[in-house]
C-alpha cells in the first residue's frame, strides 16, 4: 500500500505541484522572516564586534532614565573624566567621545537620511586616538570649529567631496562645516544606515552636546591587565561623585548586540504573526485541495476498496501523501523564504532602513523549524479529508462520476447559529461590562460562525450575487451562478482564505480611519495656530534646535512662535515622557483646554498635570513633583496648573527654560506659529521660509496641511500592514485558481458538451471567471461584515485609550470589494484558459 | 477541383443537408499511420435519417466528428449545407454548431446544473436567441416533456434525459442533427422511444439526422444505411430493417 500510494503521487507531478504550491506559500513567508531577522541580527553582532574590536574599557555615567517603551537617555559626563582615565596604570590610550544628534543637509538642501522611526542622525566627535572607532578614509580629521568629517555613505548620498561646504543642524543651531574628510565605521560604510558628521571634541562638544561634557571614555589597554581588572581599576580611581561604571569592551559589545536584538524581536514578532496568519490562510486552500482530490479519486479510491485494501489503508495513503505534499512543499518554501528576505530587505531600503550587509543566515533552526511546521499543518488539513477518503463505498467504484457529500444543512445551520448567540452573548457582555478576554472570544466565536455556515452562506451568495450576474450575462452567467452552488461547500471553502484576509484588512482600515478622525479632531482642537514647522522626531533624541524657535518669534509678521519638545524624565523616581513649553507663547498657539492656573504661571520650578493624572496620581494643586533629568539632577517642581487635553502633551507640562542649563540634550519636535494681524499667507510664508530653510530639517506648513499631514502620517503604518496582509491575499487567490482548475478538470467533459452544442471559447472564459468572481466576492462580502464588526469591536475596546471617534472606512470598503472583484477575475485567468483548450472529442464525444 | 465542387455545390444544395468529398484524416507518420478516412465522398439528403455502421475503428466516429466540425480532415473536405467547414475558424465553427448542428451523444449530454428547459434551449441561450416559441413548445410537446421541463438532469431517467437531449438537439431547427449511439446507455425499450422519436422528428418535423451506430436494430429505423470499413465508404443500403443490417455487418467479420 505504501508503495502504491508513492506511485500514485509520482504519477501526478502536476496535482503534486498544485497541492505544494499553498504549502510553499504559507512556509515561504516563515522561512523568509527568520532567515531576514537572523541575517540582522548577524550583521549588527558583527558590526559591533567591529566597532568595539579596540576598546578595551568603556565609561560612562550610570545615570539613565527610562521611558515608558523601553528608550532611555544616559546623563553626560564632565571632559575632565579622560584625563584621569589616561592616568590609570595599565592604560594606554583614552579619548572623549560625544553622540548627539546632527542632521546634514544634503547639496540640494534636504536633509540627508530619515527621521523618526528610521536610522538616528548622529553628531559625534573624532579623535587620532579615537580611531578605535572611526577610520579616515579619504582626507584628513577635522582639528578645528568649522571642519567636519563625514561617514562614507552619508558624503555619497548628500553628494559632497572634499572640500565643500556642507551644512549641519545640531542642538546649537545651523551652521556651515568645510569637508575634510571621508570615514569609515569599522569596516562599514555607515553603521546601520545612521549618518554620522564628525566634529572635533571641542566643536562636538559646543555643538552637539554641551561645552565640557562628554557620553564616554573610550580606553585601550597596554596588554598589562586583564580587560575586567583594568575596568574595575578605572572604576576605582574615578571619584564616585562623579556617578561612573565602567564597562569592558566585551561588556559594551554584548549590551549593543543585546539591545539591537531586543529592538529586532518586536520587528521580527510582528513579522511573525503574519507569516503565522498566511500559514493559516494556507491551511484552508490545503485543505479544499485534499477535500477536491479525495472527491475526484472517489472512483479509484472504492476501486482499491472493492479489490480489498482496508479502510485505514486508504486512508494512511492519503495521510502518506499529505506528509510528502507537505516535505516536498515546505522545502520549495524555504528556498522562496530566501527570496522573500531579499524582497523584506529591499521593502525596508524603500522606506529608508538600511542595514549593513553580511551573508544570508540560513541556520538549521530555520529550515527544521520550516519543514516541521510546514508539514505538521499539512497532514493536520488532510486528516479531515484523508477520513472521508477512507469511509468510501466500494460501491461508489461504479458510479458515473464524482460526488462530494454535501452534508445536512439543517444541523449546519444549526451548529453555525448555536455558535454565533453565544459569541454575540460575549461581546454584549463585553459591551455591558465584563472583561475584555469576552469580547475577543465573542469574535473568535462569531468569525467561526460564519466559516461553519460557510456553505449555507455560499448559496445564499450564489444566489444574491449571482442572479444580476445571471440577468446581465445570460448564459454564462447562470451556468458560473450554478456552478457556484452546486458544491456550497467546495466554494466556501475557496471563499474562507478571502473572507479572512478581507476582514483583517477591514478591521484594520477600520481602525485606521478612526484613528485618522481622532486625529484631525485632536490636532483641529488644540492647534490653534496658523502655521508649524514640523519635524517627524518625537523621540526627543533630535528635531528643532531651539534656537529656530527662538528666531521665528523674533520676525515682526510673526505674533507667537512656540516651540514644543519631549524629554526622557524621572518623575518621582518613575520614568516618563514630559512636554516641554515656552510659557511666553504656548498659549497663543496651543490649546490644552486648562482647567486651572494658566500657562504664564510655569516658571522653573513649577509644572501642570493632567486632569486624568491629577486624578488617578491623587494629587492636588500646590503638591510638588519631584523631576529627574539628565545632567540635571532632581528637581521638586510645584503643581500650578491642570488641563483636560492630554492626547498630545501627556501627563506633565514644563517650562522648556528648564533645559537652558542642563547637560542633556533638547530640542523641539515642532514650532506651532501664529501669524501677526494683518499679515497675509504668502507674507507669512515669506517671511518664515527662509529661516526654516536656513535650518533645513524642518518643513513648514499651514494649519490645514499640517492637521492633513498628521492624519495621513497612519497611512504609512496602514500601507505595511496591508502590505503583509497583501500576502494572505495572494494565498487566498492561489487558493481560488487551483479550486478552479481542480473543478475545470472534473467538468472537462460538461465544458466539452457546451463547446460541442456551441459555447464559444470567450463564453467558457465568462463562465469561469464569474463562477471565480463569484466565490472571491463571496469571501469579501461577508470578511468585509466580519470585518468591520471585529474593527468596531476593537475601537469600543479602546475607548479607554481616548478614542472617542468612530468612523466607517467607505472609500476602503469599495476599494476591497472592487479588489475582489479583480482579484476573482485575475484568479480564473489559468483555469478559464484551460477550460477554453478542453478537447471536445477526447472529453465526450468518444465512446 | 475546386470548380468541380463549386459546381457540386450548386447542385447539391437543393437537396443536400451535408456531406463529405474525398475526405481523408491520418492520424500519425510512417510506420505508425493510421488513415481513419481514406477517401470518403458521401451525401446526406435533407429531411432523411441515415444511418452510419462499421465495425470498430472503420472511421464511422471520425467522420461523424468531422461532418459535425468538432475534427479537421487531412485532406478533402466537409460541408454543412452552403458552408466549408474548413474556411471557418474556431469562433465561426462554435456559432455553426450552434445554428446549423444538432447533438446527441451517448451520455452526459446534459448540463447537470441546468434543468430541462434550459438544457433544450441551451443552443438558443448561448446565441442570446429567444428562438421560434412555437417550435420549440411542438418539439417538448412531441418528446412528452411537458410536466418535467423544471427539473435537473439527476431528476430525470436515463431515457427522459436523452429526450431532453433530442429535444435540444431540434430546438434551433438545424441544418443537420448528429447522433453518436443515442441509445447505447439505454435499455431496450427506452432506446425504441428515442428511436421512434428521432424517425418522427424527421418524417414529421422534416428534420435531417446522421446516427452513427453498431445496432441493427437501431439502423433500421433509419431510411438509408451507409457502411463505412477501413474509412471507406463499402456499401449503402436502402430502407434497411434489422436483419438486412445484421446480414450485411456480419460480412464484414469475414
Amino acid at each position: 500500500m505504501f508503495k502504491l500510494a508513492l506511485k500514485g503521487i509520482l504519477a501526478r507531478k502536476g496535482r503534486l505541484l498544485l497541492t505544494s504550491l499553498a504549502v510553499i506559500l504559507g512556509t515561504s513567508f516563515l522561512a523568509g522572516t527568520f532567515i531576514f531577522s537572523d541575517t540582522l541580527t548577524k550583521s549588527f553582532n558583527d558590526l559591533f564586534a567591529d566597532v568595539f574590536d579596540n576598546t578595551d574599557a568603556y565609561v560612562r555615567s550610570s545615570v539613565v532614565i527610562k521611558g515608558d517603551f523601553g528608550q532611555e537617555e544616559r546623563q553626560r559626563i564632565p571632559d575632565s573624566l579622560t584625563a584621569e582615565v589616561a592616568k590609570v596604570p595599565g592604560v594606554k590610550t583614552a579619548a572623549s567621545s560625544v553622540l548627539g544628534f546632527a542632521r546634514v543637509i544634503g547639496k540640494d538642501g534636504k536633509p540627508v537620511g530619515k527621521e523618526g522611526n528610521g536610522p538616528p542622525n548622529f553628531g559625534s566627535s573624532i579623535t587620532a586616538s579615537g580611531e578605535a572607532f572611526w577610520k579616515i578614509s579619504d582626507g584628513r580629521l577635522p582639528v578645528n570649529d568649522h571642519e567636519v568629517a563625514l561617514d562614507t555613505s552619508t558624503a555619497d548620498k548628500a553628494g559632497y567631496t572634499l572640500g565643500d561646504t556642507v551644512k549641519v543642524v545640531a542642538q546649537a543651531g545651523s551652521r556651515d562645516f568645510t569637508l575634510v574628510g571621508v570615514a569609515r565605521y569599522g569596516h562599514a560604510s555607515s553603521p546601520g544606515g545612521a549618518t554620522f558628521a564628525l566634529f572635533d571634541l571641542a566643536t562636538a562638544e559646543s555643538y552637539v552636546g554641551r561645552p565640557g561634557f562628554i557620553d564616554a571614555v573610550v580606553a585601550t589597554s597596554d596588554g598589562s591587565v586583564s580587560d575586567a581588572a583594568l575596568a574595575n581599576r578605572i572604576q576605582a580611581a574615578l571619584p564616585a561623585a562623579s556617578r561612573t561604571q565602567t564597562l569592558t569592551g566585551a561588556e559594551i559589545t554584548k549590551e549593543n548586540q543585546t539591545a539591537i536584538e531586543k529592538g529586532l524581536s518586536f520587528f521580527t514578532l510582528f513579522l511573525t504573526a503574519f507569516s503565522l496568519i498566511a500559514m493559516g490562510v494556507a491551511c484552508f486552500v490545503i485543505y479544499n485541495v485534499f477535500s477536491i482530490t479525495a472527491a475526484q479519486r472517489q472512483r479509484e479510491n472504492a476501486l482499491l476498496r472493492a479489490v480489498g485494501a482496508q479502510r485505514a489503508q486508504v486512508t494512511r495513503a492519503m495521510l502518506l501523501e499529505s506528509v510528502v505534499v507537505g516535505i516536498v512543499g515546505s522545502l520549495l518554501g524555504l528556498i522562496a523564504g530566501i527570496g522573500v528576505s531579499s524582497a523584506l530587505k529591499g521593502f525596508l531600503g524603500a522606506l529608508g532602513v538600511e542595514f549593513p550587509s553580511t551573508s544570508l543566515q540560513l541556520l538549521p533552526r530555520t529550515i527544521v523549524l520550516t519543514i516541521v511546521l510546514g508539514t505538521f499543518v499539512t497532514v493536520l488539513s488532510a486528516i479531515l479529508p484523508a477520513l472521508r477518503t477512507g469511509r468510501v463505498s466500494p460501491l461508489a467504484a461504479m458510479r458515473e462520476s464524482a460526488v462530494e457529500n454535501v452534508g445536512s444543512s439543517r444541523k449546519r445551520i444549526l451548529s453555525g447559529l448555536i455558535v454565533a448567540a453565544v459569541g454575540a452573548v460575549g461581546i454584549i457582555a463585553t459591551i455591558a461590562g465584563a472583561p475584555f478576554f469576552l469580547l475577543g472570544l465573542g469574535v473568535l466565536l462569531v468569525w467561526a460562525a460564519v466559516l461553519i455556515l460557510g456553505p449555507v452562506l455560499a448559496l445564499v451568495a450564489a444566489k444574491v450575487i449571482g442572479t444580476p450576474v445571471a440577468r446581465a450575462f445570460k448564459v454564462t452567467g447562470k451556468m458560473a451562478q450554478g456552478n457556484a452552488s452546486r458544491n456550497p461547500k467546495r466554494t466556501s471553502r475557496a471563499a474562507a482564505p478571502v473572507l479572512i484576509g478581507v476582514a483583517l484588512v477591514t478591521a484594520v482600515a477600520l481602525l485606521a480611519s478612526t484613528l485618522k478622525a481622532q486625529v484631525r479632531e485632536i490636532f483641529g482642537k488644540q492647534f490653534v495656530g496658523d502655521y508649524v514647522v514640523k519635524t517627524d522626531d518625537f523621540s526627543g533624541f533630535g528635531g528643532l534646535s531651539p534656537d529656530l524657535a527662538d528666531k521665528i518669534n523674533g520676525l515682526a509678521e510673526v505674533d507667537a512662535a512656540a516651540g514644543i519638545g519631549q524629554k526622557l524624565a524621572r518623575i518621582d523616581g518613575k520614568g516618563g515622557t514630559i512636554t516641554l513649553v515656552d510659557p511666553s507663547t504656548v498659549g497663543q498657539v496651543f490649546d490644552l483646554h486648562l482647567t486651572s492656573g494658566s500657562y504664564t504661571d510655569l516658571s522653573t520650578s513649577s509644572m501642570m498635570v493632567s486632569d486624568k493624572t491629577l486624578k488617578s496620581d491623587k494629587l492636588k494643586l500646590g503638591d510638588s513633583l519631584t523631576i529627574e533629568l539628565t545632567g540635571l539632577g532632581s528637581l521638586p517642581l510645584k503643581i500650578v496648573g491642570t488641563y483636560s487635553s492630554d492626547e498630545l502633551a501627556g501627563k506633565y507640562v514644563v517650562n522648556r527654560g528648564l533645559y537652558a542649563k542642563a547637560s542633556g540634550s533638547y530640542f523641539d519636535f515642532s514650532v506651532f506659529i501664529n501669524t501677526a494681524p494683518g499679515v497675509s499667507g504668502s507674507q507669512a510664508v515669506a517671511a518664515i521660509k527662509p529661516l526654516v530653510d536656513k535650518y533645513g530639517n524642518g518643513e513648514l506648513q499651514s494649519r490645514s496641511q499640517y492637521i492633513d499631514a498628521q492624519a495621513a502620517g497612519v497611512n504609512q503604518l496602514l500601507a505595511l500592514i496591508y502590505g503583509l496582509l497583501a500576502l494572505s491575499i495572494v494565498i487566498a487567490a492561489v487558493g481560488i485558481v487551483i479550486t478552479l482548475l481542480l473543478s475545470v478538470y472534473e467538468r472537462r467533459r460538461e465544458i466539452a458538451l457546451l463547446r460541442a452544442v456551441g459555447m464559444t471559447r470567450t463564453q467558457v472564459w465568462f463562465t469561469v471567471s464569474w463562477e471565480s468572481v463569484i466565490t472571491s466576492l463571496l469571501g469579501a462580502v461577508l470578511g468585509v461584515m466580519l470585518g468591520l464588526l471585529t474593527g468596531f469591536l476593537l475601537v469600543l475596546a479602546l475607548k479607554d485609550q481616548g478614542i472617542t471617534v468612530f468612523t466607517i472606512p467607505v472609500i476602503s470598503t469599495i476599494v476591497i470589494l472592487v479588489m475582489s472583484f479583480i482579484v476573482g477575475v485575475l484568479a480564473a485567468v489559468i483555469p478559464a484558459r484551460r477550460a477554453t483548450k478542453v478537447d471536445i472529442i477526447g472529453a465526450i464525444a468518444t465512446t | 477541383m475546386l470548380i468541380q465542387l463549386d459546381v457540386m455545390t450548386e447542385t447539391l444544395t437543393t437537396s443536400t443537408a451535408a456531406g463529405a468529398v474525398d475526405a481523408m484524416k491520418i492520424y500519425g507518420t510512417g510506420d505508425s499511420e493510421v488513415r481513419a478516412l481514406d477517401g470518403v465522398t458521401v451525401a446526406f439528403e435533407a429531411g432523411k435519417f441515415t444511418a452510419i455502421m462499421g465495425p470498430s475503428g472503420s472511421g464511422k466516429s471520425t467522420l461523424m466528428h468531422c461532418l459535425a466540425g468538432l475534427d479537421s480532415l487531412t485532406s478533402g473536405a466537409v460541408y454543412i449545407g452552403n458552408t466549408y467547414l474548413a474556411e471557418l475558424n474556431d469562433k465561426e465553427l462554435t456559432i455553426l454548431r450552434r445554428t446549423a448542428v444538432g447533438f446527441i451523444f451517448q451520455a452526459y449530454n446534459l448540463v447537470p446544473t441546468l434543468n430541462a428547459y434550459e438544457n433544450i434551449t441551451l443552443p438558443l441561450l448561448l446565441g442570446g436567441a429567444s428562438g421560434d416559441q412555437g417550435w420549440i413548445d411542438k418539439v417538448i410537446d412531441a418528446v412528452g416533456l411537458g410536466d418535467r421541463l423544471k427539473h435537473r438532469p439527476s431528476e430525470l431517467s436515463g431515457g427522459q434525459q436523452q429526450r431532453v437531449a433530442v429535444a435540444r438537439a431540434l430546438a434551433s431547427q438545424p441544418t443537420i442533427i448528429f447522433a453518436d449511439e443515442p441509445t447505447g446507455n439505454l435499455d431496450s425499450r427506452a432506446g425504441a422511444e428515442i428511436l421512434e422519436f428521432m424517425r418522427r422528428a424527421v418524417r414529421d418535423l422534416g428534420q435531417t439526422i446522421v446516427m452513427v451506430t453498431h445496432d441493427p436494430n437501431a439502423a433500421s429505423y433509419a431510411d438509408r444505411v451507409i457502411f463505412l470499413a477501413d474509412g471507406k465508404v463499402v456499401d449503402e443500403m436502402a430502407e434497411p430493417t434489422a436483419d438486412l443490417v445484421l446480414d450485411r455487418m456480419k460480412r464484414f467479420g469475414d
